[in-house]
């Protein structure tokens, strides 16, 4: 066994627990997940089975953990897991999954395969069986501070622009502030509407806020190549900020494994629970809404239907919130077939996006989502994460479709309630 | 068991006085094709045969005359007439009615004295080697079978005479099948069943206290469809009613298996619907369709209602024990028995979990951090 072989079978028996022991051994066979797996139902191929991808852990559950693979391990018999297995995995474990969890999902047997997936990954990097793309990302994330290389002087040329352009204040390093917010690269670089409209909404809603200098970077390259002590080193770095700032409440940009990070992923990772909440900006929304600090004008007229971002929706358990919050701005909205927890992924999430050898696959997989918007025609595709909204607009570029995509947050901060017309 | 190819339909349209197809007196009635489709497919789903059969069974069934059934009924208490002519009403018996003509039948027939047994005479006369004979009661044979008699013979006479010319004989509820009430312990009559006299034809067994009506209109339906016998067990039933107990096939089969039993007919287990073994429930030694066909068109069935399976479609079922004394009792001392397994269980669950510990632990240690560097290097 080569030492990255064993790095790697050494990681699996790490990542081993109690319930992925009970995965396994309940896994029942019926290949429910196949029909459930964008990339195999959009290629046709079976070993894009969800279940199928999980070869390599699953050989080291059977020879270390029960107690006949013990013993065929003992005279030799155990499947092994070697190099060569590991290689052919690579784009298995990666290329072809998007953590979507929808294979989770429907899983008669409830098992969490997306879950064992992200454990899997583990073993992987630990072999050096990552994609370069997420190698690259990763080191930027620890090095720069920002996988896509966005340095904080990027930053503040855009507060710059948005101060100038609306003559507000954009506050940066409050101490005490109620929230502190969070974007991702893709936001600061691609879409500054975001920041924009986080500023209109705050002010509106009489809410104080703050960035920070040292943890502006909400994405955790770490999660997505299935390394935790790089998620861990990402997400102290904003728990740090978040206790220096003493903040009440950590907000999660329109991203989606930012959320699956900071929130789900992130105590665990460093041991201990956060003295702050860790929301989505939809959820906040959501709370500004029931409050009545959330007050708009006007709709939009297009016919609107909403790409459920997956680790938001289904991984995270934000379902109802943005279409509350659509209601108030949409007069027709239209809700696609497989909606809410049960949504169909962009193609392009849980690394894939920043992986090259994925391109092809990740548009064929898109081809879902064509179906799906070609059967309810909309107008304006509303979406709440970044990095679908990059996939989306790549996809329908690329099969010559014409649906302008938007942001959530930015589209109701359009519809805000000025204090003038307000007292109006 | 196969029944010559040449019987059926030509038999069958021979004479009933009627010879109009089944298909054109239920067009007369009024029940659509659709309807009927429908019955058919209900018949094709009882026999557990494909759905493809259903469309060939309504057309073989249409086009068929009505089969000749003369009916005897020995020592009987005419709970098996009851069932059928009260089952699923008005379609199911009606549709049995228009499946065959009844050409003797005690309690349903109009005439009575010697044109009673005219009327048998004759159907066996104009139907010779192509009627089916159906029984319910069993048959007294002691003392030269005096204790039961009709028209002066005796039944013994009677069921030789109308079984000679027969094409089948069908053995309807538990006393002819399986001897039932009669048979029972001492069984002063000397009552037996149906088989034991009936040697030379094909006998079919559709047993119950009163058996399930639709079992007899499906083995009916069987019949005039195809023409053979549906597949018998060892005990001569139809195997599509009679292929499964009652226990495997019981809505409280899960609490059977989580040993959670009612005690008493008005303890907490009662009130939460648990399995009913211990306090008789012979459901797991009785083969019958009752849990999943149902009874009065599919309400409910006895063990829904509260009250142990009796065991009604078994051989002796009245000799088996009392009603409700539970079917076995375990020998041995089960607690303690259970409890060392148990116990045995833990250490070995406790050694395993403390293994893969060790195992887990010692990766654990031997974990070695992902870096930066070293991403950029591989």
């Amino acid at each position: 066994m080569s030492a990255n072989v064993e790095r790697a079978v050494n990681a699996f028996k790490e990542q081993i627990d109690a319930s992925t022991a009970a995965f396994f051994s309940s896994c029942v066979h019926c290949g429910l997940c196949a029909e459930a797996c964008l990339f195999y139902l959009e290629t046709g191929d079976p070993k894009y089975t969800p279940i199928h991808k999980l070869e390599p852990l699953r050989r080291v559950w059977w020879s270390s953990y029960t107690l006949f693979g013990r013993l065929a391990s003992l005279i030799g018999l155990a499947p092994k897991v070697t190099d060569d297995l590991l290689k052919d995995w690579k784009e298995l474990v990666y290329d072809s999954c998007s953590m979507c969890g929808r294979c989770s999902m429907v899983c008669p047997v409830g098992n969490d395969i997306t879950g064992m997936i992200r454990k899997e990954r583990e073993g992987m990097i630990a072999a050096g069986h990552a994609p370069d793309g997420l190698k690259g990302a990763s080191s930027r994330a620890i090095k720069i501070g920002s996988p896509m290389g966005v340095t904080l002087k990027a930053v503040k040329a855009q507060i710059g622009h948005l101060e100038a352009d609306t003559g507000m204040t954009i506050p940066v390093n409050v101490e005490g502030a109620e929230y502190l917010v969070l974007m991702s690269s893709m936001e600061i670089m691609n879409y500054p509407e975001y920041l924009e409209a986080i500023a209109r909404i705050f002010e509106a809603a009489g809410a104080s806020w703050t960035i920070a200098s040292d943890a502006f970077e909400a994405t955790n390259s770490g999660i997505q190549i299935g390394a935790s002590d790089i998620a861990r080193e990402l997400v102290m770095r904003i728990v740090a900020a978040a206790e220096r700032l003493k903040v009440k409440t950590v907000i999660s940009p329109e991203c989606g494994h930012a959320y699956t990070a900071l929130r789900w992923e992130g105590p665990n990772l460093i041991g201990r629970p956060f003295p702050f909440k860790a929301r989505h900006i939809l959820e906040v929304l959501d709370e500004f809404r029931a409050d009545g600090r959330l007050q708009t004008e006007g709709f939009e007229e297009d016919r609107l239907t909403f790409h459920d971002p997956c680790q938001i929706v289904r991984r995270g358990g934000v379902i109802d919130e943005p279409r509350r919050l659509i209601d108030m701005v949409a007069k027709d909205f239209v809700e696609m077939d497989d909606n809410g927890r049960y949504n169909w992924c962009c193609g392009a999430g849980g690394g894939v996006s920043a992986i090259e050898e994925a391109h092809d696959l990740k548009l064929t997989a898109f081809l879902k989502k064509k179906k799906q918007l070609d059967a309810v025609k909309p107008e304006k595709l509303m979406t709440a994460c970044a990095n679908c909204r990059i996939q989306l607009e790549e996809g329908m570029e690329e099969t010559g479709m014409d649906i302008p995509v938007i942001g959530l947050t930015e589209t109701l901060a359009e519809h805000l309630k000025t204090p003038e017309t307000a007292k109006g | 068991m196969q029944i010559d190819e040449t019987t059926p339909n030509a038999a069958r349209s021979a004479a009933s006085g009627d010879d109009r197809t089944l298909g054109a007196l239920l067009a007369a009635r009024g029940v659509s094709r659709r309807a009927f489709l429908k019955y058919s497919s209900y018949l094709a789903s009882l026999l557990a045969l494909p759905a493809s059969m259903a469309p060939a069974m309504a057309a073989s069934l249409a086009k068929a005359q009505r089969q000749s059934v003369i009916w005897l009924s020995f020592q009987e208490c005419t709970g098996c007439t009851e069932s059928l002519t009260r089952s699923l009403s008005p379609t199911l018996d009606d549709l049995i009615f228009d499946f065959i003509s009844l050409d003797y039948h005690h309690t349903l027939q109009a005439a009575s004295g010697h044109a009673a047994e005219e009327a048998r005479m004759q159907a066996m006369e104009a139907h010779k080697g192509k009627y089916i004979v159906a029984v319910d009661g069993s048959v007294p044979v002691k003392d030269g079978g005096i204790y039961s008699t009709i028209a002066g013979m005796s039944n013994l006479d009677i069921l030789e005479e109308t079984t000679k010319d027969a094409f089948a004989v069908v053995a309807i509820g538990s006393c002819a099948a399986f001897g039932g009430l009669p048979l029972a312990d001492p069984n002063p009559t000397g009552a037996v069943p149906v088989t034991e006299l009936v040697t030379d034809k094909p006998v079919i067994n559709i047993p119950g206290c009163p058996p399930i009506p639709e079992a007899m209109a499906a083995v009916l339906a069987h019949v005039l469809t195809f023409g053979i016998l549906p597949e018998l067990d060892s005990l001569g039933r139809p195997k599509s009613f009679y292929g499964e107990s009652v226990h495997d096939r019981c809505y409280r089969r899960p609490f059977y298996d989580r040993g959670e039993f009612a005690e008493s007919f008005d303890d907490e287990g009662a009130k939460k619907g648990w399995c009913l073994y211990k306090l008789g429930c012979k459901g797991p030694a009785t083969s019958n369709a009752c849990a999943t066909v149902k009874w009065n068109g599919g309400t409910s069935f006895p063990i829904e209602a509260g009250h142990p399976c009796l065991g009604c479609s078994e051989p002796g079922f009245w000799d088996m024990g009392g009603f409700y004394r539970a079917l076995s009792v375990p020998t041995g001392d089960v607690a303690r028995i259970a409890a060392v397994a148990a116990g045995a269980g833990v250490v070995a669950g406790a050694a395993a979990g403390a293994l893969h510990r060790a195992t887990k632990s010692a990766a654990r240690g031997k974990h070695h951090t992902v870096t930066v560097e070293e991403l950029e290097e591989k």
